[in-house]
This record gives structure tokens, sequence and C-alpha cells, in this order.
């Protein structure tokens, strides 16, 4: 913890950074994003296997885009997130600086993106073992077993958007949910309009997410929104090959094709 | 008497290959089934999946979606990026529990009047068969069944 405290500080203190986006606790020790701009402040930063989030949200923000050299204090979902949003040209304008705390609790910093590229791919993680359960058994329902089981989780739903807010790979500034001419995803939250809303969001992310898990944790409503692109990565590993934030020049396996593709299902 | 059910189709085709198989189809005086409403698109690339989302929401019981074979596009590359497009929906909607098999897949080229046919009496016929579509009306309505309206009233007199 001091070793990346004093890291952070003297990264801002020798502006390597002016921004670094960290984690600081709140009063009930729960780790919350802290946005540190100066070199005194950086004795609040902490690091631990609570600090869930992913920061590089943050990243798609003006004003955090404003100060051009950032620091971000990430684990390695964030790290893949980043690689993502490089592979698709997101974050040209920013030099970022990256430290994380590796398996043998030693801090790392990462200065360049093949750096983080080399780490991310030695340390890549597998699906949460949690996730794979549910998505194993999901897998073996029948269909109206799975259509009943999304219908009873889609039902709670009130589109607080909330997945999208938390996501890093959602970054249109019009997002199909904003278009009323036509209206393409219901602004009630009737179910079926939910239904529409999260097929829309997942296949939109499909062959993108790199599987934080965020938008699942963050659902006030508790829906595990996240196994849908959980399970689209799965797919479209298994179709087209090649895995979402592994490197910097992933691809986008929606924007590709091979000739030879292989389907069972158009006549 | 019960009326016997006939089945709202959407085709949602390519203009090169299958709107021109259709258009032989019909030149060459093939008799298929009418309950196809054919929609033209410029290219099977663009054919959004949320067009075949709202499509069933407002109504349809059954879709086609058609367009050139591989290799045929007009414009090269559009059939192949929608191919995996389609795998990547089948499997999203397999996985939320989508009756796919509501959904036909073809390839259907300007020379195929005859395939073109039989896929809309083929589908006709299949689509016929599963009934109405009534999934998505239920996600909406059956909530709603659950309250009792009438103590509803009974209690508000």
């Amino acid at each position: 913890m001091k070793e990346l405290q004093n890291k952070a500080a003297e990264l801002l203190e020798n502006g390597t950074v002016n921004l670094l986006i960290g984690f600081c606790q709140d009063v009930s020790k729960r780790p919350v994003p802290y946005f540190i701009e100066t070199a005194a402040e950086a004795n609040i930063l902490v690091f631990n296997q609570d600090c869930k989030n992913n920061l590089s949200v943050y990243l798609h923000k003006k004003e955090v885009k404003d100060a051009v050299k950032i620091g971000l204090v990430a684990n390695v979902a964030t790290l893949r997130s980043v690689l993502q949003l490089l592979s698709e040209n997101q974050l040209g304008s920013l030099t970022l600086t990256y430290l994380t705390v590796n398996s043998g609790s030693e801090l790392v910093v990462l200065g360049s993106a093949e750096e983080l590229e080399a780490y991310v791919q030695a340390n890549f993680p597998t699906c949460r073992p949690e996730d794979q359960e549910m998505l194993d058994k999901l897998n073996v329902l029948s269909r109206e077993e799975r259509w009943a089981f999304w219908k009873d989780q889609l039902s709670e739903c009130v589109k607080c958007y909330a997945c999208r807010a938390v996501c890093p790979m959602c970054y249109c500034t019009v997002c199909t949910t904003e278009c009323n001419q036509p209206q393409w995803i219901k602004t009630s939250a009737e179910t079926s309009g939910n239904f529409e809303y999260h097929t829309m969001r997942a296949m939109h992310l499909a062959g993108r997410c790199i599987n934080c898990g965020e938008c699942g944790r963050i659902c006030p409503a508790g829906i595990p929104v996240h196994l849908l692109t959980a399970q689209m990565n799965q797919e479209i590993e298994k179709e087209f090959g090649g895995k979402t934030g592994f490197s910097l020049k992933g691809g986008y396996a929606l924007n590709s094709f091979k000739p030879g593709d292989k389907e069972n299902f158009i006549k | 008497m019960a009326e016997t059910f006939e089945p709202k189709i959407v085709a949602f085709v390519c203009n090169w290959c299958t709107y021109a198989g259709a258009d032989l189809a019909g030149t060459s005086r093939t008799k298929y089934a009418t309950n196809v409403r054919i929609i033209r698109f410029p290219c099977t690339g663009r054919i959004d999946f949320m067009l075949l989302i709202k499509a069933f929401q407002n109504g349809a019981d059954g879709i086609i979606v058609s367009g050139c074979h591989p290799n045929d596009c007009h414009y090269t590359s559009g059939n192949f990026h929608a191919r995996r497009r389609w795998m990547v929906f089948k499997s999203m909607l397999d996985f939320i529990g989508f009756p796919t098999e509501r959904i036909t897949f073809s390839w259907v080229s300007a020379a195929e009047g005859k395939k073109w046919a039989e896929l809309v009496n083929e589908t006709t016929d299949s689509v016929r068969a599963l009934g109405p579509f009534t999934e998505y009306k239920n996600l909406d309505f059956s909530q709603f069944n659950q309250i009792d309206h009438e103590g509803i009233a009974e209690q508000s007199r």
C-alpha cells in the first residue's frame, strides 16, 4: 500500500501524470473511486481485493480527457478494458500510466501500451467460477425455462441504465435507447421493452465486452445482466476465435468475417 | 366457428438477390402463400437485429431473413458480415429463450424464384404449426392479469 502511495506521489510530483484515478476508503472502509491531482493527496490511496470498480469508464469523460496524462490504479479487468479501448482507437489523445498489484502482491507500473499488453497476456483471467456455474446451469435448461428465468429477472429492470453508465465499452455519444425516431427501445419499464434493451445491449457488446462483470454487480435490481455478455463472449470465442481485451490489435468479431465461417441454420 | 390461424410473416430481403428472386417467382406465376410481407433492403448487411425484434413486437408471427449466397454479394462482403451477425444474434436469442424457430435464415439468389416460393410456403406452414407468437405480449400482460381488478374496484367504492 505504502509502495503504491509513494509511487503515485512520485508520478504526480515529476509530472508523469496530471491526474491519478484510484481508490480511497469511505467512512465504512469501502473502497470508492478517487481522483488525485496533487502528490499530497496520494497517502489516502488504497488498493485491495475489494477494489472492483472498473475505473477505465472514467477515461471517456471530457474532464478526465482534458488532463491528458493520466494514471490509473487498476485491476486486471480494468487493464483489459483499457486494452480493448486502445484496440478500438478510443484513447488516442491520452498518455496513460497504469499502477497495479500482481498476484504476488508486488506493485507493477506499466508505462506504455506494449507493456500493458504483455502484462495482461501474462495475467489473463478466466471466467469467474460463479459466472461459469450460472452459465452452465442456464445452458442445460430448456428454452422455455430459460425464457421464464429471464422474464423473471428482466421484469425487475427499471431501465435506470446503470449497466450502461458503468460500462467502459458503452461510449457512444448517442445510444440506441435515446433514439426516438423511431423509438427503438420502449421508454417505460415494461418487460418486453426490457428484453429489447438487454438484447440490444448484449448484441452491441458482443465481441467487445471484457467480462469485468460490473454491469451485474452494479444493478440495483440484482439482475445478472453480465451473464448475457459473458455467454456471448464464449460463443464468439468458440465460433470465431480471439479473445476480447487480449491484444492491441484485437479486432472486432462482428466487424470482420471469414468466407469460411460455418453455421448450420441458414437454408 | 373457430377461424384458422393465418400467420403474419415478415420477410427482410436484400434488393439484389432475394427481392429479384421473389420478383422472378411473381413473373413466373409461381403461386405461394400470401402471408408474407416483403421488406426490401439494400443489402443483408443493412438488416439490423433491432428490426427483427421490432417486427416481432409489432405482431409478426414469423420472420424470413434472406439475401445473396456467400460470395455473391453486390457489395462484396455484406452477406458475410450479416452471417456473423445472425450467428451471434441467434445464439443470443437462444440464450434468453426466444423461440428462434420462428426466424428462418436463407440464401435465395435472383434465379431461385422456385426456392423463394418454397421457402415462403415452408415457413408459413411451420409458423402456422407453431401458432401465434404470444411470448412478447405475455411479457407485458401476464403481470397485469395477476392484478385483481374487481377487488381493487370493490375497495375503491
